[in-house]
């Protein structure tokens, strides 16, 4: 016992004390974000690899920078063109070096169902993070109870977009817009009498996502499903929504209305078509709304681009993305490890507890999230409110936001990929060749029930 | 005299001289043997998907199934349209590739001395990766981006020109696979006609030869095996041409473009199908290799004999 600690008087007492409790306080201050960078920083030394469609690739490169540079991790982000779906699963089938992926949830789904997915569930905060989610968002993403992969982006596709300056040109008032599909398909009809030439692009465009999701959310809007969200058995009837869907589009292509090109066009070509200012309605990407009124994408429309009222019936479905986490065979425990810890501080949160990634592609792109603390701040009302044609359609936006659906019935099922290769062909066939629409509803129906009896389901 | 022959040394005997076969066959072993290493496994194991049905799903599953996926081909409507596209684009694309390819080729050749440097640059639509030129024609075509579009603008029209249209699609992609594709062919007529002795030209002229006889019965006859080897090497390359045609319309509009190699994309790639798809890929190569042996009878035998 050091003399030093007998002869201490009440003041230096007193004084150590203080030192001592500052110095405890201090540390365990610092203590919490240096134990998340610990968590975050990768120990097998090995690349962990990311790969994307292209969207916005210098902010996740920039990203991915951010984190390599934070944690001397060594992420490899790639990107991937052409048809991503099947690009992917090639590669997952080969077992090539491909960790994290984006993938939309009927992707997910299907790579799942081939065993080759990672749940996030399995992640160390997994519970954690599929508590934060909007209850039907996880519902979406989750398989048998295990939450797929993280929030990559959540959105409305089929939003109805409004070019209000020929719309009020043309005589009609806000008070008129449509509410529903069969009113949109009459205002188009009421349009062309007053010499509009292309009153509506609709969602007929080429790409895996296009034409038959169109026909999708359509029905899904009128209050039809195109199979059961439980069994997946086929659900269309003639003389439902999807009878009336397939007869208003047999309507609109022969009226002549809707120019043959739209066909062909991939994304770029669809957006480009509305922003062009040639149309006045058109379902498109709920984010594309920031993109529509910023006169710097989109000079011919900028400050003129609204929403449909979603007060009557929803519009579009619910597309969304996530990160999936790959189970790549032969990939050691260590670098299974990192690549959680990647994904993580990408699809969650970061070393200070932020959702840094979730809320920057909300304030860059108006990508929403399936994370309710992101959305529900006051960070993302002025994010949104900034990018709309006025402020008070932020309560339409949210209106349409919060009924959208998402067709469970389809897509959170194997064949889902499968299934709208072929609804794509078959729609296209509807229209160019003149297909009757019962034998077209009879034809899904029964593709449907084939798949079904394939993968046993 | 005929002392002084005999008693004078006899040359030293000549090494036979290797023949043709024999030099052909030294230089193209070696490529050969790389080939059947390259293409006889994935061929051979394409042979043997097609006699199963893969399954991905539920774990990796070959159930052999004989013949069935062979027989199954023979009942898909979509072959038999995708087939029917096929032939319609490797047709018009043979027929414009070497007809541009000839055209180009003479206007080269009579260029002014300073304007040579144009043989140049003609090559460069070739150097086009075909999933550029798929980009490229798509701008080129649609409505609202396009050349038709541009040139109605021209003429006072606002209206717009669609190129990609289901109605003729396939012709307007068969003229983006001749741009991509003639210059090449233009080069090697090029080279032909430059060894043509002038003198034959001169006789022509002295024979009072129209321009249309000269180029029939000079110009043309030397580039003949070079047309039938270009018709050949064209015909394969249509039969298999995917990505060009997945960049330009995916298929579309609608599947007003679909050829075979995108429809066995789809089947391989998509559903997943690989037993089927590889069965209804061995239609394919039967196809090309008919095409390329009914152009040597028609024409190739034709060229050897001459």
């Amino acid at each position: 016992m050091s003399s030093d600690f007998t002869t201490m008087n009440r003041r230096a007492f007193l004084r150590s004390t203080a030192l001592l409790g500052a110095t405890a306080l201090g540390s365990s201050l610092v203590h919490i974000p240096f134990a998340l960078a610990t968590e975050f920083k990768p120990a097998s030394g090995e690349t962990v690899y990311f790969r994307g469609w292209q969207f916005r690739t210098d902010v996740v490169q920039n990203n991915v920078d951010t984190y390599n540079k934070a944690f001397e991790a060594k992420v490899d982000y790639a990107t991937v063109t052409g048809d991503y779906p099947a690009v992917m699963e090639k590669a997952l089938i080969a077992n090539e070096q491909l960790d994290v992926l984006y993938a939309n949830p009927s992707s997910a789904v299907r790579y799942n169902g081939g065993g080759w997915v990672l749940p996030a569930s399995e992640l160390p905060d997994g519970q954690e993070i599929a508590d934060g989610m909007y209850p039907n968002i996880r519902e979406a993403w989750s398989v048998d109870g295990k939450l797929l992969g993280l929030s990559y982006f959540v959105t409305t596709r089929g939003a109805l977009h409004v070019f209000t300056k020929p719309y009020l040109a043309a005589g009609y008032t806000e008070e008129q817009l449509p509410t529903n599909w069969d009113a949109l398909y009459d205002m188009v009809y009421a349009l062309k009498e007053k010499g509009v030439a292309t009153p509506i692009l609709p969602h007929w465009f080429g790409e895996y996502f296009g034409i038959s999701w169109g026909f999708v959310f359509e029905v899904m809007n009128r209050g039809g499903q195109v199979a059961d969200p439980a069994t997946h058995k086929p659900a269309l009837t003639l003389d439902g929504p999807a009878g009336k869907t397939l007869a208003a589009w047999k309507k609109l292509w022969k009226s002549g209305l809707v120019p043959e090109e739209v066909f062909s066009y991939n994304e770029a070509g669809y957006i480009d078509a509305f922003r062009s200012g040639r149309y006045i309605f058109s379902p498109q990407q709920l984010y594309d709304l920031k993109t529509f009124n910023d006169k710097a994408q989109s000079g011919d429309v900028a400050g003129h681009v609204s929403l449909l009222p979603g007060k009557e019936q929803s519009w579009g479905l619910i597309d969304s993305a996530l990160y999936v986490m790959t189970a790549r065979k032969g990939r050691s425990d260590p670098l299974t490890d990192d690549v959680k810890k990647f994904v993580s501080w990408y699809g969650y949160k970061d070393e200070n507890g932020k959702y840094a990634v979730a809320s920057r592609w909300l304030k860059e792109n108006m990508l929403f999230s399936a994370y309710k603390a992101v959305m529900e701040s006051e960070e993302a009302r002025t994010a949104v409110s900034t990018s709309l044609m006025r402020p008070e359609d932020y309560d339409r936006v949210l209106e349409v936001y919060s009924k959208t659906p998402y067709p469970k019935g389809i897509w959170n099922v194997v064949w889902s990929e499968e299934f709208n290769f072929w609804l794509r062909e078959k729609l296209f066939a509807f229209l160019q060749q003149d297909l009757e629409a019962e034998a077209v509803i009879n034809e899904a129906n029964a593709k449907i029930t084939e798949l079904n009896e394939r993968y046993k389901i | 005299m005929a002392d002084t022959a005999r008693s004078a040394p006899s040359p030293p005997p000549r090494t036979a001289e290797i023949s043709t076969l024999s030099f052909a066959l030294i230089i193209s072993v070696p490529v050969l043997i790389f080939l059947l290493v390259v293409v006889a496994y994935p061929l051979a194991y394409a042979f043997y998907l097609s006699f199963h049905e893969i399954r991905f799903f539920g774990g990796y599953s070959a159930t052999w199934n004989g013949l069935a996926n062979y027989s199954k081909v023979f009942s898909d409507q979509s072959f038999w349209s995708s087939l029917g596209r096929t032939l319609r684009f490797t047709v018009e694309t043979v027929i414009l590739t070497l007809a541009v390819g000839l055209g180009l080729a003479l206007i080269l050749k009579h260029l002014p001395a300073k304007w040579r440097w144009l043989r140049a640059l003609i090559i460069l639509p070739w150097a086009v990766s075909p999933y550029g030129a798929g980009i490229f024609f798509t701008y080129l075509g649609r409505g609202q981006t396009g050349i038709g579009t541009a040139v109605a603008g021209w003429f006072g029209s606002d209206h717009t020109v669609n190129l990609i249209s289901a109605r003729f699609v396939v012709e307007y992609l068969a003229v983006g696979a001749a741009w991509n594709m003639a210059p090449l062919v233009a080069f090697f007529l090029l080279a032909n006609m430059l060894t043509t002795p002038a003198r034959l030209y001169d006789l022509a002229k002295i024979d009072q030869m129209s321009r249309l006889e000269t180029f029939w019965h000079v110009t043309l006859p030397p580039l003949r095996f070079t047309l039938f080897v270009f018709s050949c090497i064209t015909t394969v390359l249509a039969m298999k041409t995917f990505d060009y045609i997945f960049t330009a319309t995916q298929g579309g509009p609608g599947g007003a473009s679909a050829v075979l190699t995108y429809t066995l994309y789809k089947i391989s790639f998509v559903n997943l199908d690989l037993g089927y798809g590889a069965a209804m890929s061995f239609f394919l190569l039967a196809v090309i290799l008919g095409a390329t042996g009914l152009l040597y009878l028609l024409w190739g035998r034709k060229e050897e004999r001459q």
